[in-house]
């Protein structure tokens, strides 16, 4: 069978439906969730209460309560109990203020075992809530591969078989785009939820939102990359999930201020508009603006996160990728995104693999991704990189874990801990592009080494130790995972507070939380450990707030207002914190200030450190680093940044001049490791943790967090 | 020696805040400069001349990837 | 294409273009509501007159391709597939597409040339301009 629009229209089998009528929305919220058991083919309305809303917000807030109701502290993640939720919160899918339509998925992780949650852009979550649905979750497998359909404008769900053929998540996209779209017209009234091959195949699978862009007339796609949320899908046997809503106003939120709302958007779009040019130009070059950056700043990450800048880098600059993008078009994820980030390669000719010889639309490369295929693997080349990016999101991998990992294994391969025997001949030396490609498509198809790649970090360091001797401790410090996800792709070494943004972070080193390298490192504005933990307070924090609404961080700092630098909390961007505050309100009539919103997220924060508790993690031990990501782990690695290094043993009373390589090596790592430690007495104590990390009764109490199933859980550990 | 950012730099006859800023590699485009707590805008990097032993500030305003 | 022309040293300030643009669009007498506005400056000479000069910036920033040029060059809005995002408003380089509260969508000049034929000093006035 072939893969045709007529046979996808024609194979449709419903297995499972319910007619409703859509709730209207009122003031953000449909005040109705829709539960999906996929063992039993059963679906129905919840009812989101009033206590739902005060307490978790929504988005991440309303998945991770749901998810704790679900699981019990023995499941695991493909276990039938274990659920995906996603939810666009209160302010997801209005369209006047750039940002606002972003998805969170939450779930339990294959790679971390405990909570995941990841923030997707394209039009699945907005459409979701306008179709009456302020959250979506599935539970249970089903025996077949099946596609989830939700008629908004209609008011119907129906859980169906449809025979899609193939393992490519572009072209499993496309195909229910046009299938279920009546017309041309029609088809940016769908969106599709799905993965590739290469979710059946790894634990780090990934889910494609996707959107129609009629500007290129392709159907694109937005990645919840992190986690390995894709896995779970493909466990339940999900195919895809579709929604259609054809109803978009920019006020079916129906929102209690529209004005003030108005007002906020377009301020910053004028800003967007008058400064991106001269500030970050997100809108020539996306987030791979930071290409030379961090490249300049020491901060990119080359071969394993080894270095933090190559001669070569220039090769794969912010330049050279915003002359490959197809410039000056609205680029959004969804309707009104003036910082219009999400840049593409147009007729992008395949070199390699099962699409070789076609020309395909290429999201991005966003800056993560072309530092993890490209320079951390050792190689500068952009189209390489381009391919690479393709081929992760089609065969529905994530981008960061593929190319930490692969940063690792190449580590691995170059210290003979593996060898070619063991891959099956591949030479996996940093910067062989043929075997780093051949390797990813191993990954999704599920061949050859690719099974053992994609197992992540974590579990390929056990079975490189078990199986081929290696020394446990040299892969610990080089394996660049934490809590079992893969670090994202910036080097912390030389920034203490950055250490703790991705160690600390609730579901594993992903800059999301807290990004301080600058402030820390380069601009010495948070010296102390008080300054530190303050910093590691708030901005995680304040971010977290993001995850609750439905927004994206990119248009908070990545745009500055003027005047803004005369401010001494410039980097809060006071005037941009203003702007959420009042578009909350204006969506939900509620009279929140700026401190409350970081209420709003030390609730959630809160609670997801006690979920993590509960399934048997979110302590001290928990939030541990490799050593890569703290100081120089080899005497190539001290050496290639000597003068730096012997500079600050000096200060601390060293005398490099006098100590070998290893010595110094040595001493540098007691430091730096010390003060880790103390940083994490710091953190915790200004977030109402216990030395343990453990949040204090009274913390909760104070958030209003303290219902016995959460006292029980955090009892046992004070 | 100038401090930049509370960490000591040699100081350069005639260094202006163009200079400065290449020599430290500061190639982010979005700085903000103060020379003994006095903003130095944009426009006058060129020609404004820091004084020797002066306390500068080049603060780089990102707090995102 | 013909679009609205400005000689903004001969205008009285009288208000009677704004009169008519906003009474024939929104049916009510509200100079805050009309697509060309006039108001006074302390720069010379005293009065800035803003109207589109229908570049067309505005219509690659709109998601939904709501904006668009007449056969006659002129910019148009349809309103049928606005989505009030206002997008368009932040791209405007003369701050020419405006916005309410109390309206939905955003609104520009369409060189109906109304305000033209009532100015009584002809400081607009229907000029040829090149697309």
């Amino acid at each position: 069978m072939t893969l045709s629009v007529e046979n996808v229209r024609t194979s449709r089998k419903v297995l499972a439906e319910m007619e409703y009528t859509p709730a209207g929305i009122d003031k953000g919220y449909s005040g109705k969730s829709l539960y999906v058991n996929l063992s039993e083919g059963k679906i129905e309305p919840k009812t989101v209460t009033r206590e739902m809303k005060d307490i978790f917000t929504g988005g991440k807030g309303f998945g991770l309560w749901y998810l704790w109701q679900a699981v019990t502290p023995k499941t695991k993640w493909n276990d039938p109990e274990n659920e995906i939720v996603i939810s666009a919160g209160p302010i997801g899918g209005i369209t006047q203020y750039p940002g606002s339509g972003k998805s969170l998925v939450v779930t339990l992780s294959p790679t971390t075992n405990s909570i995941m949650d990841s923030n997707v852009g394209g039009y699945f979550g907005p459409y979701l809530k306008f179709s009456g649905w302020d959250a979506l979750e599935l539970q249970g497998k089903s025996a077949k591969d099946v596609v989830l359909y939700i008629d908004g404008d209609t008011g119907k769900v129906t859980l169906e078989e449809i025979e899609l053929e193939t393992g490519a998540s572009h072209l499993v996209s496309e195909i229910l785009t046009e299938a279920f779209a009546e017309s041309e017209e029609d088809k940016k009234h769908i969106s599709v939820v799905s993965t590739g091959s290469g979710a059946d195949n790894t634990l780090i699978g990934l889910l494609n939102f996707s959107w129609y862009d009629p500007r290129r007339k392709a159907v694109r796609m937005k990645q919840a990359g992190r986690g390995g949320i894709g896995t779970v899908f493909r466990d339940k046997k999900l195919k895809a999930l579709v929604v259609r809503f054809s109803g978009l106003t920019g006020k079916n939120n129906n929102p209690v201020d529209f004005g003030k709302i108005q007002k906020a958007g377009v301020k910053i779009h004028k800003e967007i508009n008058n400064f991106d040019d001269v500030q970050c130009r997100m809108r020539q070059a996306g987030t791979a603006n930071l290409m030379t950056t961090m490249n300049d700043y020491d901060l990119l990450p080359v071969m394993n996160f080894q270095y933090g800048s190559h001669p070569e880098g220039k090769k794969i600059s912010t330049e050279v990728f915003i002359s490959k993008f197809t410039q000056n078009i609205y680029d959004g994820c969804w309707y009104g995104c003036s910082m219009s980030c999400c840049k593409a390669v147009d007729d992008f000719e395949l070199k390699t693999g099962p699409f070789k010889g076609e020309k395909v639309v290429v999201d991005g490369p966003e800056y993560e991704n072309a530092a993890a295929l490209g320079s951390n693997w050792g190689i500068f080349d952009p189209d390489f990189i381009i391919e690479a990016n393709f081929y992760c999101d089609t065969y529905g991998i994530d981008t960061i874990s593929t190319g930490t990992m692969m940063a690792f294994i190449m580590e691995c391969y170059e210290n003979g801990i593996i060898d070619k025997e063991i891959t099956g001949g591949l030479e996996l030396n940093f910067g062989n592009q043929e075997a780093a490609m051949e390797l990813l498509h191993q990954m999704g198809q599920g061949r050859g080494f690719g099974k053992i790649a994609g197992l992540a970090i974590r579990r390929m360091k056990e079975f490189f130790v078990k199986e081929y001797g290696a020394d446990p401790d040299f892969l610990q410090d080089i394996g660049m995972e934490a809590k079992g996800l893969e670090y994202s792709e910036y080097l912390s070494k030389e920034s203490l507070a950055q250490q703790g943004g991705f160690g600390l972070a609730n579901k594993g080193p992903q800059h999301d939380e807290a990004w301080l390298i600058f402030m820390d490192m380069v601009n010495n504005q948070i010296p102390t450990f008080e300054d530190k933990a303050e910093a590691l307070h708030y901005f995680p924090m304040f971010r977290t707030w993001f995850g609750l609404q439905g927004l994206c961080k990119l248009p908070w700092n990545d745009i500055e207002p003027e005047g803004n630098k005369q401010l001494e909390e410039a980097n809060k961007v006071p005037e941009h914190v203003q702007n959420y505050v009042d578009i909350f309100n204006g969506v939900t009539g509620k009279n929140i200030d700026k401190e409350e919103l970081i209420r709003q997220s030390e609730r959630v924060y809160n609670f997801q450190r006690v979920f993590n508790l509960r399934m048997g993690f979110g302590k001290r031990e928990h939030d541990k680093v490799p050593y890569r990501s703290q100081g120089p782990v080899t005497v190539k690695e001290y050496e290639s940044r000597a003068e730096r290094y012997d500079g600050q043993l000096k200060e601390l009373g060293y005398d490099p001049e006098s100590m070998s390589t290893e010595e110094k090596v040595k001493v540098m790592r007691q430091h730096r490791e010390e003060m880790y430690e103390k940083l994490m007495d710091a953190v915790y104590l200004r977030r109402g943790w216990t030395n343990d990390g453990v949040p204090k009764l009274e913390t909760l109490k104070a958030l209003g967090i303290d219902f016995p199933e959460v006292v029980e859980v955090v009892k046992n550990h004070l | 020696m100038i401090l930049v950012n509370g960490k000591e730099v040699e100081y350069e006859e005639g260094m202006t805040v163009k200079r400065l800023l290449e020599k430290m590699n500061y190639t982010f485009p979005m700085i903000i400069v103060r020379v003994d707590g006095k903003l130095v805008n944009k426009e006058d990097w060129d020609t404004f001349k820091i004084p020797r032993g002066a306390k500068v500030q080049a603060l780089h305003q990102i707090a995102g990837g | 294409m013909k679009i609205v022309g400005k000689n903004e040293s001969e205008c009285i300030l009288c208000g009677t273009c704004e009169s008519i643009c906003s009474e024939h669009y929104f049916k009510e007498d509200n100079r805050e509501k009309s697509r060309i506005q006039v108001s006074e400056i302390d720069e010379d000479p005293g009065v800035d007159i803003n109207v589109c000069n229908q570049c067309g910036d505005c219509i690659d920033a709109c998601p939904v391709l709501a904006l668009s040029r007449a056969k006659s060059g002129i910019v148009i809005l349809n309103r049928k597939k606005c989505i009030s995002c206002f997008n368009c408003v932040g791209a405007c380089p003369t701050d020419s597409m405006f916005f309410r509260e109390d309206e939905d969508n955003p609104y520009k000049c369409i060189a109906c040339a109304r305000c033209t034929k009532e100015c009584p000093t002809e400081a607009i006035f229907m000029e040829e301009a090149e697309l």
